[in-house]
């Protein structure tokens, strides 16, 4: 099983946005020959296109063959408008009807139905109406996106998922599905204890910048930024790390007092970490199992010993030099690195192979 | 009535907090029978952190530990008494899946390493989420999500842009992400067997998925030496985007001008100005910025997300975790939906993300009581006799509420 767990898996990737894009990713990585069908220029950043091409066959060619390549595939990734696969003869209900083994999964920002299908999206518009951003940021300033494309991502991590549980399901009973991912529903059911009590309670949290407590958050260091994120059980522990006396005091150690104290307890915090650097701070971490943290840039974790020790990075060349991407999600099953394609460079292999005379 | 795709999976689950439930709670939803495993001494936190008042079990009422822990069975068992670890060892053989987030050392430290589960059942499929993996220098640092967001690159790229100050998500991003890659895990390693044969043993650090997440960030770094400069709710690639603050209290508009034709479609059906004179990028993007903010300061957010998109100017409400409740358009795809629960009111719970319109997933029930399948499980599954499982009882490896209620 050194070809991966999905070789020989076929999947056509159509539209080629972000979200599909980083779900066929996935799926090139483990095995699958994934086939991408050239978007609308611009759909990618250069950057992104390194990222999120490398791995994957890339085809050139007409809406027909583009429908027998769909029938010819076991997965069909397509991050288009709602009805443009219809329109373009590949109504997902057909595809499915057609070939019953078919999985097809359609990411789009609302999703196939309701009254908000149609609209145009960005990732920020997406990641605003998923409900993250209203808590992200500084409580005085407006809400915040999140750094990247993470509503795009999210798109694409839960259509992988759904598709390879899909694809499973089509070993296991002969039929596949056809998906219906939004980038709403993937967000708005993340959110941590907020939803959950927006729901329950009727009232909304409001965001609370870099500190959703004294020790539950984010601290200017030494040489950059640097955070705590102790429950209850890790307080002994913190407060043993800082070494401060005053801890010893009922108002800091009674949980149900501390929150009264909380602004002097970020003060200590505030001098505590502004004393010491990145490195310092997580071998104490390590050291007392204080869950701390430092802000890391994706340069230093290029240079980081443990992700070059776990193979985290993969090497891909490209017209500029070799760059270093992430490459497996988790260890443990075989993942191939692969390489950049010029677009259309496989448009005849493929058709050869999928379609074929005996196919 | 089509089957969904992990029908009949069985899972140990050995997880507590966020991400690994969360996972756990995703493979329930594609048809897999969950137990969830904890100690009557160490127990998931989750379920009294946010306690309902007045009741005589707090461990069983509340809609944090619930929303993530629904369509799951509840096993109690001490897995440091050597009792527990035996009856574990008993049920290992009943499941094809067993899914931990511990930190690196726990499980083994406990006697259940991948080498021990695999005598019990050969094929067994061992996913592991610690934060950074159980391998590596940092395999010992504790993490949560937020301590992920940091740690794997995420939390440099957010900010307003003031002096470089990184702003964290949120909510603790770290978990979520982790959770749908462990699941992706789980239905990749069960190809695997039924293509193979064989069992697996997956280790994910929560750290390295999330570096997943910025791939193009990685790129930037090792091409050309770039990195992330904080931009705020701007983006290069667009002629101009912003947050708006809309009529009432903390309402909120994101809106994207992609190019000079969104701008004449958002101009055309707002009523702003149009024509900018030369400028510098900056002076034009703080000048639109200062127009559509007058636009909307006086106008129901709603009302300004539904204009805008309608003239195909991408735009989205900030919708907060209340209104995110009222969304109409959640709620005509029947996004939220309400179970009954012994303990608490009726309230809105998301359904599955993914949406199989065939097979469609649907939720079944409220998480369950503490240890509430206790009998179910060891005398059912296992086939304990009843003194069997009163000596467990008797000896607190199993019980129906926290032998230590007051942590979490």
């Amino acid at each position: 099983m050194d070809d991966g767990v999905l070789a020989g898996v076929r999947v056509l990737e159509i539209g080629g946005g972000v979200p599909a894009a980083f779900a066929t990713r996935w799926m090139a990585g483990f095995g699958a020959d994934v086939v991408r069908t050239e978007s609308t220029p611009g759909k990618l950043t250069d950057d992104e296109a390194v990222y999120l091409q490398t791995g994957k066959r890339r085809i050139k060619t007409d809406a027909a063959t583009v429908q027998r390549l769909a029938l010819a595939a076991d997965i069909v990734v397509e991050d288009r408008k709602p009805g443009t696969m219809a329109r373009a003869g590949l109504d997902p209900e057909r595809l499915r009807s057609e070939k019953p083994a078919l999985t097809v999964v359609s990411i789009t920002p609302y999703g196939q139905t309701g009254p908000y299908a149609d609209f145009e999206a960005t990732n920020i518009t997406s990641f605003a109406m998923g409900g993250i951003m209203s808590l992200t940021g500084m409580h005085q300033r407006e809400p915040l996106v999140t750094g990247g494309s993470q509503a795009l991502y999210l798109g694409g991590l839960n259509a992988f998922g759904a598709a390879v549980a899909a694809y499973l399901g089509s070993l296991i009973q002969g039929e596949g599905d056809w998906i219906d991912i939004s980038l709403q529903e993937c967000m708005a059911g993340m959110l941590e204890l907020y939803g959950p009590r927006g729901a329950y309670e009727g009232v909304a949290s409001v965001r609370s910048g870099n500190h959703v407590r004294a020790a539950w958050g984010l601290y200017p260091c030494a040489d950059g930024f640097a955070g705590v994120c102790a429950l209850e059980r890790q307080i002994p522990a913190l407060f043993s790390v800082l070494g401060d006396p005053d801890l010893d005091d009922e108002r800091f150690r009674n949980p149900l007092e501390r929150p009264n104290h909380d602004d002097e307890l970020q003060a200590k915090l505030y001098g505590w970490f502004g004393e010491r650097r990145k490195a310092e701070i997580l071998e104490l971490g390590a050291r007392y199992k204080v869950p701390f943290g430092a802000v890391q840039a994706p340069g230093d974790l290029l240079a980081n010993e443990t992700l070059r020790e776990r193979g985290l990075f993969d090497e891909v060349a490209t017209g500029n030099g070799t760059a270093r991407i992430p490459g497996r999600p988790f260890l443990g099953l075989a993942w191939r690195a692969g390489q950049l394609s010029e677009p259309g460079a496989d448009t005849v292999a493929v058709i050869d192979e999928w379609l074929g005379e005996g196919r | 009535m089509k089957r969904l795709p992990l029908d009949g999976i069985r899972i140990a689950d050995l997880t507590m907090m966020w991400a690994g439930p969360y996972a756990t709670r995703v493979l329930a939803e594609m048809g897999a029978e969950v137990i969830k495993i904890e100690s009557p001494r160490a127990w998931d936190n989750i379920r009294t952190l946010i306690p309902q008042p007045g009741v005589a079990d707090p461990w069983n009422s509340s809609y944090y530990f619930n929303d993530y822990n629904r369509d799951k069975k509840s096993l109690t068992l001490d897995l440091a008494d050597p009792r527990g670890k035996g009856a574990f060892l008993r049920l290992v053989p009943h499941c094809d899946v067993v899914l931990e987030n511990y930190r690196a050392e726990v499980l083994d430290n406990l006697g259940l390493g991948h080498d021990v589960l695999r005598e019990a059942r050969e094929d067994i499929i061992l996913v592991s989420m610690a934060g950074y993996g159980k391998t590596g220098a940092e395999r010992g640092h504790v993490g949560f999500g937020p301590i992920i967001e940091q740690m794997s690159g995420l939390a440099s790229m957010t900010g307003y842009g003031d002096e470089g100050m990184p702003v964290k998500t949120g909510i603790s991003y770290g978990d979520p992400v982790a959770g749908k890659a462990a699941v992706a895990a789980v239905v990749l390693a069960l190809i695997h067997r039924r293509k193979t044969g064989e069992g697996a043993f997956i280790d994910l650090a929560q750290r390295e998925v999330l570096s997943t997440l910025i791939g193009e960030a990685f790129v930037a770094s090792s091409l050309r030496g770039e990195e992330p400069v904080h931009r705020g709710n701007r983006d290069g690639r667009y002629f101009a985007q912003g947050v708006y603050r809309c009529a009432g209290e903390e309402q909120w508009v994101a809106i994207s001008v992609r190019d000079a034709g969104d701008w004449e479609r958002l101009c055309a059906v707002t009523g702003i100005v149009e024509h900018l004179g030369a400028m510098s990028n900056d002076a034009r993007h703080a000048e639109i910025d200062r127009r559509i903010a007058g636009w909307c300061a006086w106008r129901e957010p709603q009302e300004v997300f539904e204009t805008v998109s309608r003239a195909g100017v991408p735009a989205g409400r900030v919708l907060d975790t209340k209104t995110i409740h009222e969304d109409r358009h959640l709620e005509e795809r029947r996004y939220w939906v309400e179970l009954p629960h012994p303990r608490m009111h009726a309230w809105k719970q998301p359904r599955s993300a993914w949406q199989f319109i065939e097979a469609r997933p649907r939720l079944q029930r409220h998480a369950p009581l503490f240890g509430e399948h206790n009998l179910e499980i060891l005398g059912g599954l296992l086939g304990m006799s009843a003194e069997e499982i009163a000596e467990l009882e008797a000896a607190g490896v199993i019980g129906d509420a926290p032998a230590n209620p007051g942590v979490g």
